[in-house]
């Protein structure tokens, strides 16, 4: 598995996880009765740092682990390929391609759930759900296009 | 259906020319060894400015390096 396919795996695990926290702390809302706008903007907030704080973790993690299970391996220095090529370049575009797809169906969902009298705050919880979403199917195509090819 | 339409030969050159490692060829044509393991397993067809620079790495023509089989196609 190269270095690329391994931060991929890395933001994979962490957005699935953001979404997890997500999906449970909207329920918790919802079951208290507070799921108010101060509440959803404070998620919103959450949700955004813990991705940027999380992401910049996450790959400084892969680096190192794989030095570490790399000089374990050869017993030697570790060399970690950590450039970014064309191929990868390509695929990276095509998961962006997806995830963007993704996106765009996402808010229209959310803005038609609006246009039918929901709430605003359902548009905006769902617009954060799917963009949380589209990440990881975009890192999912990514990981596929690595396995089979592009 | 088509799968695969450029076919390269360039684990059989890599062998010719002192048994090249993949890493050796990578770090001459400025890829990673990932990207040399997807071209040999017909996993991704590089652009033209990369092919030009495996077949001067191997100092042969580009055609002796890559072929095009129309007949994949039709199948």
């Amino acid at each position: 598995m190269s270095f690329q396919e391994k931060n991929i795996t890395a933001s994979f695990v962490i957005f699935t996880l953001i979404l997890g926290f997500y999906m449970v702390r909207i329920f918790q809302l919802v079951q208290s009765g507070s799921f108010n706008l101060m509440n959803m903007v404070r998620l919103w907030g959450t949700v955004i740092i813990l991705g940027i704080v999380a992401t910049i973790i996450g790959t400084i993690l892969t680096h190192i682990g794989s030095g570490i299970i790399q000089a374990i391996k050869t017993r030697e220095e570790p060399v970690i390929e950590d450039i970014q090529d064309e191929r990868d370049r390509l695929i990276d575009l095509r998961g962006t391609k997806v995830a963007y797809f993704v996106s765009s169906i996402g808010v229209f969902l959310s803005m038609l759930t609006f246009a039918f009298g929901q709430p605003s705050l359902v548009m905006f919880s769902l617009l954060i759900f799917f963009g949380l979403v589209a990440q990881i199917i975009g890192d999912i195509s990514r990981l596929v296009l690595y396995r089979r090819g592009v | 259906m088509v799968k695969y339409r450029i076919n390269n030969h360039i684990r059989k050159l890599r062998f010719f020319h002192n048994e090249m490692t993949q890493q050796q060829l990578a770090d001459k044509v400025g890829v990673t060894r990932q990207t040399i393991i997807a071209m040999e397993q017909g996993k991704y067809s590089p652009s033209l400015e990369l092919a030009f620079r495996v077949a001067l790495a191997f100092e042969v023509p580009l055609d002796e390096v890559f072929s095009y089989d129309p007949e994949t196609e039709s199948n």
